[in-house]
């Protein structure tokens, strides 16, 4: 019996790098940033997905990973095009000056 | 005969096309749109004549034509048809006068150099349209319509001389008064719908005969037995009539109306306005017969509004005043009538009355023309042999107002008083009140009438303008001869004193009026066995019928001979005296109209206003307090929650995160994780 790596490690690993990511969003101005953190967060849950899913010995949850990345790529596309008009806009990627539309 | 019925609706439409082409080309037509008006009336006049014939020979029609609102759960809401005899008749009456009031006009308007023309021909149009499309409604929500179209026209016309200061005055008060009646009738229509699902007249699913069954069947409506409940009913519907008719107390526009042209005074009195009122009784008469509380009511509203507007009549020394008051008083008799069970006795004195009053009033219109619009009796006098026409005329008239054999307002004044007397003596006491009041009445309107006469027509001119008066023309002549030839003569469509004397059949007006078919259950002879069997209306004489017809008429041609004598008396001579200055703090009285507009204004002034200012305190401190509390209490908590909204991505992640903490903190502990 090949000795495994106990489900509880992954789980602080995707705790770890969810956090990482949360807070690059709490403390970072700059949008690409934001994308690279919200990133993180997304992986983070495909961690727990994959882990899981290799602990009941149930393909499902590695499927969904596969739809989740792919979810990812798609945000990451409108993301960046985002990024650009602000760049266009505001002449910076700050987050923070895009805040005009408030009422 | 009867295809003819397919084309009656023409005889509304034409005189509201009349309306529409004096409204839009009056201006530049020759005569101001005077012209269409009198061919449009004249060609209703001529179809209502062929439709009388189609009806005298047996036809009735009775259809709707355009359903407005369908609901086929509940009620729909039509328009329609109902020409029967009494509508039939009626549709002549109207459409003659109209006619002969468009051609009076071409004499006291056009002649006399009015301007605005159009806008008067335009409003005759519309007002006889309404009149006569509210004439053959079949059911009693077309009938609100086209008397609320009648109340406006003659909101318009009355207020037709707008720059001077009495007649938008009169008119607004005109309007104010009959709306106020008007308002109770509408309440009655949508209670005559609810009650029993239809507001047709006619025919035994009309809700006359509804009624009847309810009464018979015993049904309870709201708690109420069923009389009460139709009693009700049929006094909000008659708040319209009193109104309309101006029957006490809602007389005091009428007097006040006269400031409107004198061919709209006539056409308001004798055909259109004030007939619609009593005309309504009549249409729905099926209804009331079945209710002798209701027509008590009316009967001595009737008596009491005849020997009332009789008295002020009296003292006026104005020549439309007089005839004001007389109107009042004449549409009393006509109430009386209806409510002592008389119901071809008040058509027929509607009949004649429409006939006799327009021509007086058009008698009035010519003198006044004749006065250069001076309407002041007492500047006048003298002028029966310079105006030959209007005098002779205008006596007849007035002979038959004063219900002189054997002038129209005999016959019909006689038969009036006759059906009260036999009502009242056969088992309804409470009527000998009325009738008494009525022949008070009879006295009173044979004095004013002929002191107006005396006054106007008779002694030395009493001013330059009488000595010298303002010729007429043909077009005023015409209309004052054929009305005054009939006002002779209409009296005969029905005199019921001859056909009890002498056994022929010439009692006209009642077969006529009786004839319509039993499926319509507007005939006469319906009525009566209604009003026997549910008022208790029977029948008494003192000493066999013929002895109290003889009795009853001797004593009300007497009074009327009396009165007329004593006026005729008192005021002959080249320069009559006043007598009425004799009479005092009566005649002060009198000449205030019994103080009925001060305690009306009092009514406006001192009570209405108090509760409405009373009322908008309640509503700016109570209700627009709350709906502003509870507006600011809003505002400020958004102005407040605003401010988390600041734009920043940053800060909304902070929330979600922090929102995510606390939310799992809390299953933690709601849980019992920990």
């Amino acid at each position: 019996m090949l000795e495994t790596v106990p489900v509880e490690y992954y789980l602080v690993l995707s705790a770890a790098v969810f956090c990482i990511g949360l807070f690059g969003i709490l403390t970072r101005t700059n949008a690409l940033t934001f994308l690279m953190s919200v990133e993180l967060m997304l992986n983070a849950a495909n961690i727990n997905l994959v882990a899981f899913a290799f602990y009941w010995s149930n393909l499902t949850g590695q499927v969904f990973v596969l739809f989740t990345m792919s979810l990812a790529a798609a945000e990451v596309a409108i993301g960046i095009g985002i990024i650009l008009v602000l760049n266009r806009n505001f002449d910076d990627v700050d987050v923070t000056e895009a805040a005009t539309l408030k009422w | 005969m009867e295809g003819i019925f397919q084309y009656a609706p023409a005889i509304a439409v034409l005189p509201f096309v009349s309306f529409l082409v004096a409204l839009i080309a009056g201006e530049y037509l020759p005569k101001k749109g005077a012209l269409a008006g009198i061919l449009a009336t004249g060609g209703s006049l001529t179809l209502s004549l062929v439709v009388l014939v189609a009806v005298v020979s047996g036809h009735t029609y009775n259809e709707t034509l355009y359903t407005f609102v369908d609901a086929s759960e509940t009620f729909s809401l039509t328009f329609g048809l109902l020409i029967d005899p009494l509508s039939a008749a009626m549709l002549v009456i109207v459409s003659l006068i109209a006619t002969l009031v468009h051609v009076f006009s071409l004499g006291y308007m056009n002649d006399e150099g009015e301007i605005g023309l159009p806008r008067y021909y335009a409003g005759l149009g519309l007002f006889t349209a309404s009149m006569l499309a509210f004439v053959f409604s079949d059911n009693l929500l077309m009938a609100f319509i086209f008397f609320e179209l009648v109340g406006l026209c003659s909101y318009l016309l009355i207020g037709f001389w707008f720059r001077e200061d009495a007649p938008p005055s009169a008119a607004k008060k005109a309007f104010l008064v009959t709306r106020f009646g008007d308002y109770f009738f509408l309440i009655g229509v949508v209670a005559v719908l609810v009650t029993f699902g239809t507001a047709q007249f006619a025919g035994s699913e009309g809700f006359p005969a509804l009624a009847e069954e309810a009464l018979v069947a015993g049904e309870t409506f709201h708690g109420l037995g069923a009389e009460t409940w139709l009693s009700i009913i049929g006094l909000l519907v008659l708040g319209g009539v009193l109104g309309k008719s101006a029957q006490f107390p809602f007389h005091t526009w009428l007097p006040d109306a006269m400031e409107g042209p004198t061919p709209v005074s006539a056409l308001i009195h004798a055909a259109t306005m004030v007939a619609a009122g009593v005309y309504l009784v009549a249409r729905m008469y099926g209804f009331y017969a079945l209710l002798p509380t209701v027509l008590a009511i009316i009967a001595f509203i009737g008596g009491f509004t005849a020997l009332f507007a009789a008295t002020m009549g009296v003292v006026k020394d104005e020549i439309k005043q007089v005839l004001a008051y007389s109107t009042i008083s004449q549409y009393g008799y006509i109430m009386l009538a209806l409510g002592a069970g008389g119901y071809v006795a008040a058509f027929f004195h509607l009949t004649t009355h429409a006939v006799f009053k327009a021509l007086l009033f058009l008698g009035a219109g010519s003198v006044i023309i004749a006065m250069h619009h001076n309407e002041n009796m007492w500047d006048m006098g003298g002028l029966k042999d310079p105006m030959r026409v209007t005098y002779l005329t205008f006596l007849a008239g007035s002979l038959a107002l004063a219900g002189i054999f054997p002038f129209s307002g005999f016959w019909s004044k006689d038969e009036v008083l006759f059906e009260t007397l036999v009502h009242a003596l056969g088992g309804s006491p409470l009527l000998l009140g009325a009738y008494v009041m009525g022949l008070g009445a009879v006295f009173l309107t044979g004095f004013y009438t002929i002191r107006m006469v005396m006054l106007t027509f008779h002694g030395e001119p009493r001013s330059d303008t009488a000595e010298n008066p303002h010729g007429v023309r043909w077009n005023v002549k015409f209309p004052l001869s054929v009305l005054g030839v009939l006002a002779v003569v209409a009296g005969f469509l029905n005199p019921v004193p001859i056909q009890k004397l002498t056994g022929a059949q010439v009692d006209f007006l009642h077969a006529f009026l009786d004839s319509a078919p039993e499926a319509t259950l507007t005939n006469a002879g319906h009525y009566s066995d209604l009003t026997a069997e549910y008022a208790g209306y029977g029948t008494g004489y003192i000493g066999g019928e013929v002895m109290t017809l003889l009795l009853g008429a001797g004593i009300a041609l007497g009074l009327a001979l009396v009165g007329a004598g004593s006026a005729f008396f008192l005021y002959r001579g080249a320069e009559p005296t006043a007598h009425t200055e004799k009479l005092g703090r009566v005649r002060t009285l009198l000449m205030h109209n019994y103080y009925q507009d001060e305690y009306q204004v009092w009514l406006a002034e001192g009570l209405t206003v108090r509760v409405a200012r009373a009322a908008d305190t309640f509503d700016q401190g109570v209700i627009d307090g709350l709906v502003n509390g509870a507006s600011s209490v809003s505002l400020f908590a958004g102005d407040r929650l605003r401010r988390i909204q600041t734009g920043v991505v940053t800060n909304y992640a902070a929330f979600i995160a922090l929102s995510l903490v606390i939310l799992v903190a809390l299953f933690a502990v709601l849980g019992g994780w920990i």
